[in-house]
């Protein structure tokens, strides 16, 4: 057995490749030189220019938050390189056929349907590799329904009064320190707007991917739902396997106006470093959703990658009867540390919201629930449902729960519960004596754990997240 | 920092006594605290104005009358403190055999170095009102029973203080093996003041622990303070906690599983009202396997009053076979008062069964209609309601006596609260 579990433990990480794909990258080091020439290799007008300026001015007078329920060494901001982009993406491709043979390779070794298996998923790629966006397919199919759906460094230029409108109102620069990092210094993200009253015609997917040594990948993605509109949007992310730490600060911003509905998945999967926490994504990210009178947002993820993960999916209830969901399953192992939850935040009448976060802690692993659930005196008639269920698997790991409830409202409901509890000893015997090796068993119960999760998911990413964590459980068994 | 508080930092830095060493420790611990903001974690809804705004001027004296609350057949021996002194003359009380009740400044040196070698040994370090208490105190009422003794009387503590006073108050308690005790601490007063009163309990093994902390200052009064617990191999405790709010109430409960099979269960509740705020802050420490810990936790807050409540269970890594739990329900009275509550799991043992839950939300309107269609007026209905969520604890209580005294003194607060 024990022979069982460290083999399966050494399993290698298995997005670790690094692709040899020449690339201009930027001396690491950050000044406001850096963000000029950030600027201007983007050919961004003046007044992003200014707000990015300005976000590092504020960024500069803010303090590193430390109350995260993780450890880590203190990052150096001055030895991340704040810019890579292949170099044979200078001239864009102007379709797939242009693209560079290694990075389609590349996808295709992370399985993402980039050409003909596409077509059969009916998935619109806007695959991001390191800072730039490297092609987004389907694009006239989805502006045949008035859907942009580009890179963000294309929206400043070709939509910038839509740009001007949204970048920030959800997560304002001042935010937190990664968030204001990020202002400052993202380089490239997606951009999507759903025109009134249309449901996206497919599911819209990016796949991230920090292939440099030495980066740090910042994107920024803003999706914009407009009135009656429906949207779902999948994300999904991987590294390859290096030494060092490399730092991923994302900011990521929803806007469900009236009756839109706009569903968030994702699957990510960085290098979480090796067994001893060397290497690996310090993993830490900004995203949040503002729904307006009706409207819906609904964040599904499956974390299993991330040396370091500090993520909270929120959503603002601004108007009468939206409607917040947050599915998670976080899954740590080896020495990886997880900090992640949500804040449902409601201020409209009759808001509702449901929280439902499956914790599974293996190895040396610690793993964290940390929610915000608020009541303001507005919220007449509020529903909050919190349940967050741990699962812990071998003696050596770590797993917390840390809710916040706060409420102002004496007709706002909320109900918090949390339980926390190991493999049982009988689950296991019933399985076994039905003939199901340890580890099939354990694989079975842990998928049952995060069923209610894994249905939120659509097919496609479904599957991969089942398969993702059966891989991860591999000799977990004790 | 507030100037009556550098001013007897300063004080305290001159006396020189048994406690020097300790009080030598918490100075300079406390040199390096930085003042609690909103945005320390443990005082992120509870505000220090009141503690900052404190002016100490000379305490007004005390009318013996008005002292110590009547509880009729509550046989209790009391210990009294007033504004901080420790008024009781010991040498009155006639004390059952194997209890012993001593000031540690009048005892030999051999009990002080054994008084010093507990102090703070229980109480975490990390609360910076602990610590100015480690700084402040000037002597320590010391509580033991001797191995297989059970008390028959309850002990009561009180701490009363008038206008002006400022107090601080420490007492060890220390149960040996198979001994038995009921410990019932009062604070009271509702002129503004300001006291931190902690308390420690080295709970022996085998040993029972009945204790009761009545937190019902009111008013102006500010009071920071804790109860903190140890239990050895199958100890046993029972805890219940009232509290009143006030301008400032702050108590901290740490139950710590030091010995395996031990058992602790705590029941509080709390009732505010006005501009009342009260900030329960309990952790449960289990450092050793086979341990259990019950917790439940009931809070109303009517008008403009403000609950916090953090409840942190911390499992240690072996400290497997654990069952804790903790169950907090919290009633909102009006959509200007606000609860808010924390319940924590902090866990690194993997067989465990460990739980919590938390629910804020108004009276049953269901359960209103149904009092009301059997023809009781609705604000009567609704006093009833609320008793009976805080009534299903005060029947916990294992003091029957306790339980009669506060019945009335609950029926009284909730029909105040019904009158806004």
């Amino acid at each position: 057995m024990t022979d069982q579990i460290d083999k399966a433990l050494e399993r290698e990480y298995e997005a670790g490749f690094v692709s040899d794909v020449e690339s201009d990258t930027f001396e690491p080091g950050l000044d406001e030189n850096v963000i000029r020439r950030i600027s201007t290799m983007k050919n961004e007008p003046e007044w992003m220019l200014e707000a990015r300026l300005k976000a590092f001015k504020v960024w500069q007078e803010m303090e590193e938050p430390d109350w995260a329920h993780v450890d880590y060494e203190k990052i150096d901001f001055q030895a991340i390189s704040y810019f890579s982009a292949p170099k044979s993406m200078k001239d864009k491709p102007k379709s797939l056929d242009e693209v560079d043979p290694e990075l389609i390779r590349t996808y295709e070794k992370l399985g993402i349907p980039l050409i003909e298996q596409q077509m059969l998923a009916g998935v619109a790629v806007d695959a991001v590799f390191d800072s730039v966006s490297v092609v987004t397919t389907f694009r006239e199919k989805l502006s045949e329904a008035g859907v942009i759906f580009c890179p963000i460094s294309e929206a400043i230029q070709n939509h910038p009064e839509l740009v001007k409108k949204y970048l920030g109102s959800v997560v304002p620069t001042k935010d937190n320190y990664y968030a204001a990092l990020n202002c400052a210094v993202f380089t490239d993200g997606s951009f999507v707007y759903i025109p009134k009253g249309t449901r996206c015609p497919m599911e819209l997917s990016t796949y991230f991917r920090i292939n440099e040594q030495n980066t740090g990948q910042f994107e920024r993605t803003l999706i914009i739902a407009d009135e009656g509109s429906h949207v779902s949007y999948l994300e999904g992310c991987t590294a390859p396997q290096r030494d060092e730490n490399q730092l991923h600060a994302a900011v990521v911003e929803l806007v469900a106006l009236d009756d839109a509905e706009i569903k968030y998945s994702t699957v990510q999967n960085w290098y979480p470093g090796d067994e001893n926490g060397k290497g690996g994504i310090y993993n830490f990210v900004t995203k949040r959703g503002i729904c307006h009178t009706n409207a819906k947002i609904s964040w599904t993820q499956v974390e299993t990658g991330s040396a370091v993960t500090w993520k909270y999916p929120s959503c603002v209830l601004k108007g009468d009867n939206s409607v917040g969901e947050f599915y998670s399953v976080a899954l740590t192992r080896g020495a990886q540390q997880a900090d992640t939850g949500t804040k449902m935040i409601h201020l409209g009448k009759n808001t509702k919201s449901t929280i439902i976060s499956k914790g599974i802690s293996a190895g040396r692993s610690n793993n964290s629930y940390r929610g915000l659930v608020r009541m303001n005196p507005g919220a007449d008639g509020a529903r909050n449902f919190t349940q967050c269920d741990s699962l812990l698997i071998g003696d050596q790991c770590g797993a917390h729960t840390f809710p916040y409830v706060e409420s102002r409202n004496p007709s706002a409901i909320v109900e918090h519960e949390a339980t926390t509890s190991k493999v049982s000893d009988d689950q296991m015997f019933l399985c076994q004596q039905r003939g199901l090796d340890p580890e099939k068993a354990v694989s079975m119960i842990v998928n049952g754990f995060c069923k209610e999760v894994f249905k939120e998911l659509p097919m496609e990413f479904a599957v991969e997240a089942g398969k993702l964590l059966e891989i991860s459980l591999e000799g977990s068994v004790g | 920092m507030s100037e009556w508080l550098n001013q007897a930092i300063t004080q305290a830095q001159g006396v020189s006594d048994w406690l020097s060493p300790k009080r030598d420790l918490a100075l300079s611990a406390l040199a390096d605290v930085r003042w609690p903001t909103r945005k320390t974690e443990a005082w992120k809804y509870t505000s220090l104005r009141p503690v900052e705004k404190f002016s100490k001027t000379a305490p007004a004296s005390f009318s013996k009358a008005s002292s110590l609350t009547q509880i009729d057949g509550f046989e209790c021996l009391d210990l009294v403190f007033e504004n901080g002194q420790f008024v009781t003359d010991l040498a009155e009380l006639t004390l059952p055999e194997g209890l012993s009740i001593q000031l540690a400044s009048q005892a030999d040196s051999a009990k002080q170095a054994d008084v010093l070698s507990k102090f703070s040994s229980i109480k975490p370090e990390r609360h910076v009102f602990g610590l100015l208490n480690d700084a402040l105190v000037q002597d320590v009422l010391v509580i033991e029973v001797a191995d297989n003794v059970s008390v028959a009387p309850a002990l009561r503590l009180t701490s009363i203080l008038s206008l002006a006073a400022q107090a601080h108050t420490r007492v060890l308690v220390v149960l040996g093996e198979h001994a038995k005790l009921t410990v019932s601490e009062h604070y009271q007063g509702n002129e503004e003041s300001l006291n931190t009163g902690f308390v420690e309990y080295e709970i022996g093994a085998d040993a029972r622990l009945e204790h009761y902390r009545f937190a019902l200052q009111t008013g102006k009064a500010v009071s920071l303070g804790g109860s903190h617990f140890q239990l050895a191999e199958r100890a046993d405790l029972n805890s219940t906690l009232v509290g009143f709010g006030s301008d400032l109430s702050r108590v901290d409960v740490d139950m710590v599983h030091a010995g395996e099979n031990a058992f602790a269960k705590m029941n509080a509740f709390y009732l505010l009202d006005g501009k009342e705020l009260f900030d329960l802050h309990a952790t449960v420490e289990h450092a050793v396997p086979h341990g259990t810990t019950e917790e439940n936790i009931r809070i109303i807050a009517a008008d403009q009053a403000k609950a916090v409540f953090n409840g942190r269970i911390h499992i240690h890594r072996d400290a497997q076979k654990t069952l804790a739990e903790l169950n907090n329900r919290n009633l909102l009275m009006s959509n200007k008062a606000e609860i808010n509550t924390k319940p924590e799991l902090e866990i690194y043992a993997d067989d465990v069964r460990c739980a919590h839950g938390a629910t804020v939300a108004e009276i049953d309107k269901k359960a209103l209609y149904y009092m009301q269609s059997r023809g009781i007026s609705r604000a009567k209905a609704q006093v009833m309601l609320n008793f009976g969520f805080i009534n299903e604890l005060i029947d916990q209580m294992p003091n029957q006596e306790l339980a009669e005294w506060l019945r009335p003194q609950m029926r009284e607060k909730f029909s105040q609260m019904e009158v806004k």
